[in-house]
Protein backbone atom coordinates (compact mmCIF):
# COMPACT_ATOMS: atom_id res chain seq x y z
CA UNK A 1 0.00 0.00 0.00
CA UNK A 2 2.85 2.57 0.95
CA UNK A 3 4.72 1.35 -1.77
CA UNK A 4 1.43 2.39 -4.28
CA UNK A 5 1.20 5.75 -2.07
CA UNK A 6 4.51 6.62 -2.90
CA UNK A 7 4.37 5.35 -6.83
CA UNK A 8 1.21 7.56 -7.18
CA UNK A 9 2.67 10.78 -5.39
CA UNK A 10 6.04 10.12 -7.84
CA UNK A 11 3.72 10.41 -10.79
CA UNK A 12 1.62 13.12 -9.62
CA UNK A 13 4.58 15.08 -9.58
CA UNK A 14 5.55 14.26 -13.45
CA UNK A 15 2.18 15.84 -13.93
CA UNK A 16 2.88 19.23 -15.78
CA UNK A 17 0.67 22.53 -14.42
CA UNK A 18 -2.05 23.29 -17.15
CA UNK A 19 -3.17 26.74 -17.77
CA UNK A 20 -6.79 24.97 -18.73
CA UNK A 21 -9.74 24.39 -16.01
CA UNK A 22 -9.29 21.55 -13.88
CA UNK A 23 -9.66 20.57 -10.23
CA UNK A 24 -7.01 23.02 -9.26
CA UNK A 25 -7.98 26.03 -11.19
CA UNK A 26 -11.50 27.31 -11.77
CA UNK A 27 -12.69 28.34 -15.29
CA UNK A 28 -12.57 32.42 -14.13
CA UNK A 29 -9.18 31.86 -13.71
CA UNK A 30 -8.18 30.80 -16.42
CA UNK A 31 -10.27 33.02 -17.82
CA UNK A 32 -7.74 35.26 -16.61
CA UNK A 33 -5.01 34.31 -18.82
CA UNK A 34 -3.82 35.01 -22.49
CA UNK A 35 -2.21 31.48 -23.64
CA UNK A 36 -1.40 30.30 -27.27
CA UNK A 37 0.33 27.29 -28.33
CA UNK A 38 3.57 27.20 -30.03
CA UNK A 39 6.10 25.07 -31.32
CA UNK A 40 9.49 24.27 -29.25
CA UNK A 41 11.34 26.04 -31.34
CA UNK A 42 9.22 29.08 -31.51
CA UNK A 43 8.64 29.20 -27.52
CA UNK A 44 12.33 28.94 -27.20
CA UNK A 45 12.88 32.29 -29.90
CA UNK A 46 10.39 33.96 -27.68
CA UNK A 47 11.37 32.91 -24.26
CA UNK A 48 15.05 31.35 -24.00
CA UNK A 49 16.36 29.31 -21.58
CA UNK A 50 12.38 28.69 -19.79
CA UNK A 51 11.99 25.66 -22.44
CA UNK A 52 14.24 22.73 -22.71
CA UNK A 53 15.86 22.75 -26.25
CA UNK A 54 14.57 19.82 -28.70
CA UNK A 55 16.74 17.12 -28.90
CA UNK A 56 19.50 17.21 -32.31
CA UNK A 57 17.93 13.88 -33.47
CA UNK A 58 14.13 15.32 -32.28
CA UNK A 59 12.10 14.35 -29.48
CA UNK A 60 10.74 11.05 -28.40
CA UNK A 61 7.67 12.43 -27.97
CA UNK A 62 5.50 15.27 -29.58
CA UNK A 63 5.96 18.56 -27.38
CA UNK A 64 3.96 21.47 -27.65
CA UNK A 65 3.91 24.74 -25.21
CA UNK A 66 1.41 26.09 -23.86
CA UNK A 67 2.72 30.46 -22.92
CA UNK A 68 0.52 32.00 -21.14
CA UNK A 69 0.47 35.58 -19.26
CA UNK A 70 -1.53 36.86 -16.66
CA UNK A 71 -4.07 39.64 -17.90
CA UNK A 72 -3.38 43.06 -16.57
CA UNK A 73 -6.47 44.17 -16.15
CA UNK A 74 -8.49 41.32 -15.09
CA UNK A 75 -12.17 41.08 -16.97
CA UNK A 76 -15.42 43.07 -15.92
CA UNK A 77 -12.66 45.77 -14.37
CA UNK A 78 -13.80 48.74 -17.75
CA UNK A 79 -16.54 48.65 -19.66
CA UNK A 80 -16.49 45.57 -22.26
CA UNK A 81 -16.41 48.42 -25.16
CA UNK A 82 -13.79 50.08 -23.72
CA UNK A 83 -11.92 46.85 -23.01
CA UNK A 84 -12.11 46.25 -26.45
CA UNK A 85 -10.71 49.65 -27.60
CA UNK A 86 -8.25 49.97 -24.65
CA UNK A 87 -6.66 46.48 -24.86
CA UNK A 88 -5.25 46.63 -28.52
CA UNK A 89 -4.91 50.33 -28.45
CA UNK A 90 -1.01 50.33 -29.81
CA UNK A 91 -2.10 48.34 -32.79
CA UNK A 92 -5.25 50.50 -33.39
CA UNK A 93 -3.63 53.99 -33.26
CA UNK A 94 -0.60 52.27 -35.58
CA UNK A 95 -3.52 51.37 -38.24
CA UNK A 96 -5.05 54.77 -38.07
CA UNK A 97 -2.03 56.89 -38.59
CA UNK A 98 -0.10 54.59 -41.25
CA UNK A 99 -3.54 55.30 -43.24
CA UNK A 100 -3.43 59.11 -42.43
CA UNK A 101 1.06 58.76 -43.64
CA UNK A 102 0.46 56.47 -46.50
CA UNK A 103 -2.18 59.75 -48.12
CA UNK A 104 0.41 61.48 -50.12
CA UNK A 105 3.32 63.48 -50.38
CA UNK A 106 1.26 66.88 -50.22
CA UNK A 107 -0.12 65.88 -47.04
CA UNK A 108 3.24 65.07 -45.30
CA UNK A 109 4.09 68.81 -44.77
CA UNK A 110 1.09 69.76 -43.01
CA UNK A 111 -0.12 69.96 -39.00
CA UNK A 112 -1.93 67.09 -37.91
CA UNK A 113 -4.63 67.75 -35.46
CA UNK A 114 -6.27 64.99 -33.86
CA UNK A 115 -9.93 64.50 -32.55
CA UNK A 116 -11.61 61.49 -31.02
CA UNK A 117 -15.24 61.15 -31.10
CA UNK A 118 -15.78 58.58 -27.79
CA UNK A 119 -18.50 58.35 -25.56
CA UNK A 120 -15.87 58.09 -22.69
CA UNK A 121 -14.02 61.06 -22.38
CA UNK A 122 -10.83 59.47 -20.72
CA UNK A 123 -11.17 56.53 -23.51
CA UNK A 124 -11.07 59.03 -26.14
CA UNK A 125 -8.35 61.23 -24.33
CA UNK A 126 -6.69 57.85 -24.50
CA UNK A 127 -7.18 57.00 -27.68
CA UNK A 128 -5.99 60.86 -29.13
CA UNK A 129 -2.87 60.29 -27.09
CA UNK A 130 -1.89 57.32 -28.79
CA UNK A 131 -2.96 58.53 -32.05
CA UNK A 132 -0.73 61.83 -32.21
CA UNK A 133 2.19 59.01 -30.86
CA UNK A 134 1.57 57.14 -33.48
CA UNK A 135 1.59 60.23 -36.33
CA UNK A 136 5.01 61.22 -34.78
CA UNK A 137 6.33 57.98 -35.35
CA UNK A 138 5.35 57.89 -38.56
CA UNK A 139 6.92 61.15 -38.72
CA UNK A 140 4.25 63.65 -39.52
CA UNK A 141 3.81 67.01 -37.51
CA UNK A 142 1.69 67.01 -34.87
CA UNK A 143 -0.25 70.03 -32.91
CA UNK A 144 -2.43 69.43 -29.51
CA UNK A 145 -4.34 72.41 -30.82
CA UNK A 146 -8.41 71.05 -30.84
CA UNK A 147 -10.55 72.70 -33.57
CA UNK A 148 -13.40 74.22 -31.95
CA UNK A 149 -17.31 74.90 -33.48
CA UNK A 150 -19.12 77.67 -32.41
CA UNK A 151 -22.55 76.81 -30.18
CA UNK A 152 -24.64 77.31 -33.58
CA UNK A 153 -22.84 75.00 -35.71
CA UNK A 154 -22.58 72.33 -33.02
CA UNK A 155 -26.37 72.44 -32.49
CA UNK A 156 -27.22 72.03 -36.04
CA UNK A 157 -24.24 69.37 -36.55
CA UNK A 158 -25.02 67.38 -33.82
CA UNK A 159 -28.58 66.62 -35.47
CA UNK A 160 -27.41 65.70 -38.26
CA UNK A 161 -27.07 62.03 -39.32
CA UNK A 162 -23.47 60.66 -38.98
CA UNK A 163 -22.87 60.39 -42.59
CA UNK A 164 -23.86 64.21 -42.98
CA UNK A 165 -22.71 65.28 -39.85
CA UNK A 166 -18.52 64.66 -40.45
CA UNK A 167 -18.36 66.05 -43.82
CA UNK A 168 -20.77 69.19 -42.14
CA UNK A 169 -18.73 69.59 -39.39
CA UNK A 170 -15.21 69.42 -41.51
CA UNK A 171 -16.76 71.85 -43.59
CA UNK A 172 -17.36 74.38 -40.94
CA UNK A 173 -14.16 73.90 -39.16
CA UNK A 174 -12.51 75.53 -43.09
CA UNK A 175 -15.10 78.41 -43.42
CA UNK A 176 -14.30 79.45 -39.25
CA UNK A 177 -10.60 79.58 -40.27
CA UNK A 178 -10.71 76.80 -37.06
CA UNK A 179 -8.60 74.95 -39.66
CA UNK A 180 -6.15 76.36 -41.70
CA UNK A 181 -4.56 75.80 -45.04
CA UNK A 182 -1.79 73.86 -43.57
CA UNK A 183 -3.61 71.90 -41.22
CA UNK A 184 -4.91 68.34 -41.76
CA UNK A 185 -7.49 66.96 -38.92
CA UNK A 186 -7.25 63.02 -38.25
CA UNK A 187 -10.51 62.48 -36.96
CA UNK A 188 -11.18 58.84 -35.06
CA UNK A 189 -14.22 57.64 -34.28
CA UNK A 190 -16.80 55.37 -33.05
CA UNK A 191 -19.30 55.34 -35.39
CA UNK A 192 -21.70 52.65 -33.11
CA UNK A 193 -21.94 51.61 -29.46
CA UNK A 194 -21.87 47.69 -30.93
CA UNK A 195 -18.52 48.04 -32.54
CA UNK A 196 -15.06 47.21 -31.25
CA UNK A 197 -12.76 49.19 -33.99
CA UNK A 198 -12.03 53.01 -34.51
CA UNK A 199 -13.09 54.54 -37.81
CA UNK A 200 -10.50 57.13 -39.37
CA UNK A 201 -11.65 60.42 -41.30
CA UNK A 202 -9.70 63.18 -42.57
CA UNK A 203 -10.47 66.50 -42.84
CA UNK A 204 -8.32 68.83 -44.97
CA UNK A 205 -9.24 72.31 -46.58
CA UNK A 206 -13.25 72.11 -46.05
CA UNK A 207 -12.89 68.04 -47.91
CA UNK A 208 -13.94 65.15 -45.64
CA UNK A 209 -13.06 61.83 -46.61
CA UNK A 210 -13.29 58.52 -44.59
CA UNK A 211 -10.02 56.23 -44.65
CA UNK A 212 -10.96 53.40 -42.84
CA UNK B 1 -20.95 -17.01 10.65
CA UNK B 2 -18.96 -14.06 11.48
CA UNK B 3 -16.60 -15.20 8.46
CA UNK B 4 -18.95 -15.26 6.12
CA UNK B 5 -20.11 -11.66 6.89
CA UNK B 6 -16.65 -10.58 6.63
CA UNK B 7 -16.61 -12.57 2.93
CA UNK B 8 -19.57 -11.22 2.26
CA UNK B 9 -18.10 -7.82 3.23
CA UNK B 10 -15.00 -7.78 0.90
CA UNK B 11 -16.65 -9.07 -2.04
CA UNK B 12 -19.11 -6.27 -1.85
CA UNK B 13 -16.41 -3.59 -1.25
CA UNK B 14 -14.24 -4.76 -4.20
CA UNK B 15 -17.15 -4.78 -6.65
CA UNK B 16 -17.77 -1.48 -5.46
CA UNK B 17 -14.05 -0.53 -6.18
CA UNK B 18 -14.48 -2.13 -9.55
CA UNK B 19 -17.81 -0.40 -10.55
CA UNK B 20 -16.59 2.73 -9.33
CA UNK B 21 -13.40 2.17 -11.28
CA UNK B 22 -15.08 1.35 -14.40
CA UNK B 23 -17.96 4.44 -13.96
CA UNK B 24 -14.87 6.59 -13.62
CA UNK B 25 -12.74 4.94 -15.65
CA UNK B 26 -14.56 5.79 -18.56
CA UNK B 27 -15.45 9.01 -16.65
CA UNK B 28 -13.87 11.93 -18.95
CA UNK B 29 -13.97 16.03 -18.31
CA UNK B 30 -13.83 17.69 -20.92
CA UNK B 31 -12.54 21.34 -20.61
CA UNK B 32 -12.31 24.15 -23.05
CA UNK B 33 -9.84 26.84 -22.70
CA UNK B 34 -10.38 29.23 -25.51
CA UNK B 35 -7.07 30.64 -26.66
CA UNK B 36 -6.10 33.21 -29.15
CA UNK B 37 -9.10 35.21 -30.65
CA UNK B 38 -11.59 33.15 -28.64
CA UNK B 39 -12.02 35.16 -25.32
CA UNK B 40 -11.74 39.05 -27.07
CA UNK B 41 -14.84 41.48 -25.55
CA UNK B 42 -17.81 41.17 -27.20
CA UNK B 43 -20.46 43.78 -27.28
CA UNK B 44 -22.88 42.81 -30.02
CA UNK B 45 -26.02 41.05 -27.98
CA UNK B 46 -26.28 38.13 -30.84
CA UNK B 47 -30.01 38.16 -29.93
CA UNK B 48 -30.47 41.48 -31.58
CA UNK B 49 -31.32 42.89 -35.00
CA UNK B 50 -27.50 43.37 -35.73
CA UNK B 51 -27.58 42.76 -39.41
CA UNK B 52 -31.28 43.81 -40.47
CA UNK B 53 -31.79 43.61 -44.47
CA UNK B 54 -28.18 42.69 -44.77
CA UNK B 55 -27.67 39.80 -47.55
CA UNK B 56 -25.14 37.84 -45.67
CA UNK B 57 -23.00 34.94 -47.75
CA UNK B 58 -21.44 32.08 -45.31
CA UNK B 59 -18.96 30.36 -47.38
CA UNK B 60 -17.64 26.83 -45.24
CA UNK B 61 -14.56 26.12 -46.93
CA UNK B 62 -14.38 21.74 -46.74
CA UNK B 63 -10.61 20.56 -45.87
CA UNK B 64 -8.91 17.68 -44.00
CA UNK B 65 -10.44 18.92 -40.22
CA UNK B 66 -14.10 19.00 -41.52
CA UNK B 67 -15.31 16.54 -44.51
CA UNK B 68 -18.55 17.98 -46.79
CA UNK B 69 -21.04 17.04 -43.91
CA UNK B 70 -19.28 18.27 -41.02
CA UNK B 71 -19.00 21.55 -43.18
CA UNK B 72 -22.57 21.63 -44.14
CA UNK B 73 -23.86 21.72 -40.51
CA UNK B 74 -21.52 24.30 -39.56
CA UNK B 75 -22.77 26.46 -42.47
CA UNK B 76 -26.27 25.75 -41.39
CA UNK B 77 -24.98 26.69 -37.56
CA UNK B 78 -23.66 30.00 -38.30
CA UNK B 79 -26.45 30.49 -41.26
CA UNK B 80 -29.16 30.43 -38.13
CA UNK B 81 -26.87 32.83 -35.97
CA UNK B 82 -26.73 35.37 -38.55
CA UNK B 83 -30.66 34.87 -39.64
CA UNK B 84 -31.42 35.43 -35.93
CA UNK B 85 -29.86 38.79 -36.20
CA UNK B 86 -31.88 39.72 -39.34
CA UNK B 87 -29.62 39.12 -41.82
CA UNK B 88 -30.51 37.46 -45.11
CA UNK B 89 -28.50 34.49 -45.27
CA UNK B 90 -26.99 32.05 -48.35
CA UNK B 91 -24.57 29.40 -47.50
CA UNK B 92 -21.83 28.04 -49.19
CA UNK B 93 -20.53 24.64 -47.97
CA UNK B 94 -17.65 23.54 -50.96
CA UNK B 95 -14.44 24.61 -52.18
CA UNK B 96 -14.72 26.69 -55.15
CA UNK B 97 -15.24 30.59 -55.21
CA UNK B 98 -18.03 32.75 -53.98
CA UNK B 99 -18.74 34.54 -57.10
CA UNK B 100 -18.17 30.98 -59.39
CA UNK B 101 -20.76 29.52 -57.49
CA UNK B 102 -23.35 32.74 -57.13
CA UNK B 103 -23.02 32.50 -61.22
CA UNK B 104 -24.16 29.34 -61.35
CA UNK B 105 -27.14 29.87 -58.86
CA UNK B 106 -28.10 33.12 -60.82
CA UNK B 107 -26.86 32.75 -64.20
CA UNK B 108 -30.80 32.43 -65.67
CA UNK B 109 -31.72 35.28 -63.13
CA UNK B 110 -29.43 37.80 -64.09
CA UNK B 111 -28.87 39.69 -67.40
CA UNK B 112 -25.35 40.29 -67.55
CA UNK B 113 -24.58 44.07 -69.38
CA UNK B 114 -21.09 43.54 -71.04
CA UNK B 115 -20.47 47.17 -70.48
CA UNK B 116 -21.53 47.51 -67.13
CA UNK B 117 -19.72 46.31 -64.55
CA UNK B 118 -21.59 43.17 -62.61
CA UNK B 119 -23.39 44.34 -59.49
CA UNK B 120 -22.48 42.72 -56.40
CA UNK B 121 -24.74 39.88 -55.62
CA UNK B 122 -24.13 39.64 -51.64
CA UNK B 123 -23.27 42.70 -50.00
CA UNK B 124 -20.91 40.78 -47.62
CA UNK B 125 -19.43 37.50 -47.51
CA UNK B 126 -17.93 35.76 -44.09
CA UNK B 127 -15.10 33.18 -44.96
CA UNK B 128 -14.79 30.08 -42.31
CA UNK B 129 -11.86 27.75 -42.79
CA UNK B 130 -10.95 25.11 -40.04
CA UNK B 131 -8.17 23.55 -39.42
CA UNK B 132 -6.68 21.90 -36.36
CA UNK B 133 -3.72 22.77 -35.14
CA UNK B 134 -2.54 19.56 -32.86
CA UNK B 135 -4.75 16.17 -31.53
CA UNK B 136 -2.40 14.42 -28.86
CA UNK B 137 -2.10 11.78 -26.45
CA UNK B 138 0.28 12.65 -23.43
CA UNK B 139 1.79 8.74 -23.20
CA UNK B 140 3.20 9.60 -19.71
CA UNK B 141 -0.30 10.38 -18.53
CA UNK B 142 -2.01 7.36 -19.73
CA UNK B 143 0.89 4.86 -18.39
CA UNK B 144 -0.26 6.91 -15.00
CA UNK B 145 -3.81 5.98 -15.92
CA UNK B 146 -3.01 2.68 -16.46
CA UNK B 147 -0.75 1.64 -13.64
CA UNK B 148 -2.31 3.64 -10.82
CA UNK B 149 -5.89 2.07 -11.74
CA UNK B 150 -7.38 5.57 -13.49
CA UNK B 151 -7.07 7.60 -10.19
CA UNK B 152 -4.64 9.70 -12.19
CA UNK B 153 -6.00 11.17 -15.56
CA UNK B 154 -4.99 10.49 -18.87
CA UNK B 155 -5.03 13.40 -21.04
CA UNK B 156 -5.91 14.14 -24.38
CA UNK B 157 -5.95 17.39 -25.95
CA UNK B 158 -7.56 19.04 -29.24
CA UNK B 159 -6.74 22.65 -30.74
CA UNK B 160 -8.43 23.62 -33.58
CA UNK B 161 -8.45 26.68 -35.12
CA UNK B 162 -10.91 28.94 -37.30
CA UNK B 163 -9.65 31.28 -40.14
CA UNK B 164 -12.45 33.80 -40.66
CA UNK B 165 -12.34 36.21 -43.46
CA UNK B 166 -15.31 39.05 -43.89
CA UNK B 167 -15.30 40.35 -47.60
CA UNK B 168 -17.74 43.16 -49.31
CA UNK B 169 -19.51 41.92 -52.47
CA UNK B 170 -16.83 43.08 -54.86
CA UNK B 171 -14.11 41.16 -52.79
CA UNK B 172 -12.43 43.82 -50.73
CA UNK B 173 -10.96 42.56 -47.68
CA UNK B 174 -13.06 44.02 -44.09
CA UNK B 175 -11.88 42.33 -41.51
CA UNK B 176 -10.01 38.92 -40.81
CA UNK B 177 -9.22 36.90 -37.59
CA UNK B 178 -8.21 33.86 -36.55
CA UNK B 179 -9.46 31.72 -33.77
CA UNK B 180 -8.28 29.50 -31.95
CA UNK B 181 -9.60 26.97 -29.12
CA UNK B 182 -8.38 24.10 -27.05
CA UNK B 183 -10.42 21.45 -25.90
CA UNK B 184 -8.67 18.88 -23.28
CA UNK B 185 -10.28 15.79 -22.07
CA UNK B 186 -8.83 14.19 -18.94
CA UNK B 187 -10.08 10.65 -17.95
CA UNK B 188 -10.23 8.53 -14.75
CA UNK B 189 -11.79 8.36 -11.69
CA UNK B 190 -9.73 10.19 -9.43
CA UNK B 191 -10.21 13.63 -12.21
CA UNK B 192 -13.81 12.55 -12.61
CA UNK B 193 -14.84 11.70 -8.85
CA UNK B 194 -12.76 15.09 -7.55
CA UNK B 195 -14.37 17.78 -10.01
CA UNK B 196 -17.84 15.78 -9.86
CA UNK B 197 -17.47 16.63 -5.76
CA UNK B 198 -16.06 19.98 -6.46
CA UNK B 199 -19.16 20.69 -8.65
CA UNK B 200 -21.54 19.48 -6.30
CA UNK B 201 -20.30 20.92 -3.20
CA UNK B 202 -17.84 24.02 -3.93
CA UNK B 203 -18.01 25.73 -7.17
CA UNK B 204 -20.47 28.11 -8.67
CA UNK B 205 -22.77 27.17 -11.97
CA UNK B 206 -20.32 28.80 -14.12
CA UNK B 207 -17.25 27.50 -12.63
CA UNK B 208 -18.66 24.04 -13.22
CA UNK B 209 -16.74 21.55 -15.72
CA UNK B 210 -19.04 17.98 -15.38
CA UNK B 211 -22.00 17.61 -17.19
CA UNK B 212 -23.21 17.05 -20.70
CA UNK B 213 -21.69 19.00 -23.24
CA UNK B 214 -20.57 21.56 -21.01
CA UNK B 215 -17.28 22.27 -23.34
CA UNK B 216 -18.98 22.16 -25.99
CA UNK B 217 -21.87 24.76 -25.33
CA UNK B 218 -18.76 27.29 -23.81
CA UNK B 219 -17.00 26.63 -26.90
CA UNK B 220 -20.15 27.52 -29.65
CA UNK B 221 -21.05 30.54 -27.43
CA UNK B 222 -17.58 31.64 -27.51
CA UNK B 223 -17.43 31.01 -31.62
CA UNK B 224 -20.40 32.87 -31.99
CA UNK B 225 -20.14 35.82 -30.02
CA UNK B 226 -16.69 36.43 -31.95
CA UNK B 227 -18.08 36.00 -35.43
CA UNK B 228 -21.13 38.18 -34.99
CA UNK B 229 -18.68 40.73 -33.40
CA UNK B 230 -15.91 40.09 -36.24
CA UNK B 231 -19.10 40.41 -39.04
CA UNK B 232 -20.73 43.68 -37.18
CA UNK B 233 -17.38 45.36 -37.32
CA UNK B 234 -16.78 44.66 -40.97
CA UNK B 235 -20.59 45.81 -41.64
CA UNK B 236 -19.69 49.07 -39.78
CA UNK B 237 -16.74 49.23 -41.95
CA UNK B 238 -18.00 48.69 -45.22
CA UNK B 239 -20.72 51.19 -44.45
CA UNK B 240 -18.09 53.68 -43.21
CA UNK B 241 -16.22 52.89 -46.81
CA UNK B 242 -19.18 53.18 -48.89
CA UNK B 243 -20.24 56.65 -47.79
CA UNK B 244 -16.47 57.50 -49.19
CA UNK B 245 -17.40 56.48 -52.31
CA UNK B 246 -18.06 59.64 -55.09
CA UNK B 247 -21.65 58.82 -55.31
CA UNK B 248 -22.61 59.44 -52.40
CA UNK B 249 -19.41 61.83 -51.49
CA UNK B 250 -21.46 64.43 -54.22
CA UNK B 251 -24.79 64.48 -51.99
CA UNK B 252 -23.43 65.56 -49.55
CA UNK B 253 -24.72 69.11 -48.49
Amino acid sequence: MQIFVLFVLTLMATVKPDPAPGLFRTKTASAELDCEQLTVARANQERPGQIGEARPRGDYVDRRVVVCSERLISHGVRPVRDEAILSTLDARADEVASAAAALGPDLQSRTWLVETYYPSVQVASKVSFAAKNSLMEHGLTVSDRTPILGFGDLDVITRMPAEQAYPAACKRYYATGSLGEQDALLAVVSRDPRETILHAGLCSRGQWKWLR
Amino acid sequence: MGEVWARCIRAAAILCTALIAVVGGTGCVHVYQPMSGLHGPVVVDIQAPNFEDLNLTVHCVPGDQLNRLETSTLCRKVGSLFENQGAKVHTIDTSAPVKDVFKDVFAEETEVDPDEPPPPLTDLTLELRTREVRETDDPISWFAYISTGTLLPAITEYTHTIDVVVRDGSGFLLARDTIEGRIVRRMGLGVWAGNKLLDVAWRDDADKVTGEDVANAELSADLYGQLSQLTFNAKMQWTVLQESTPATAEEVP
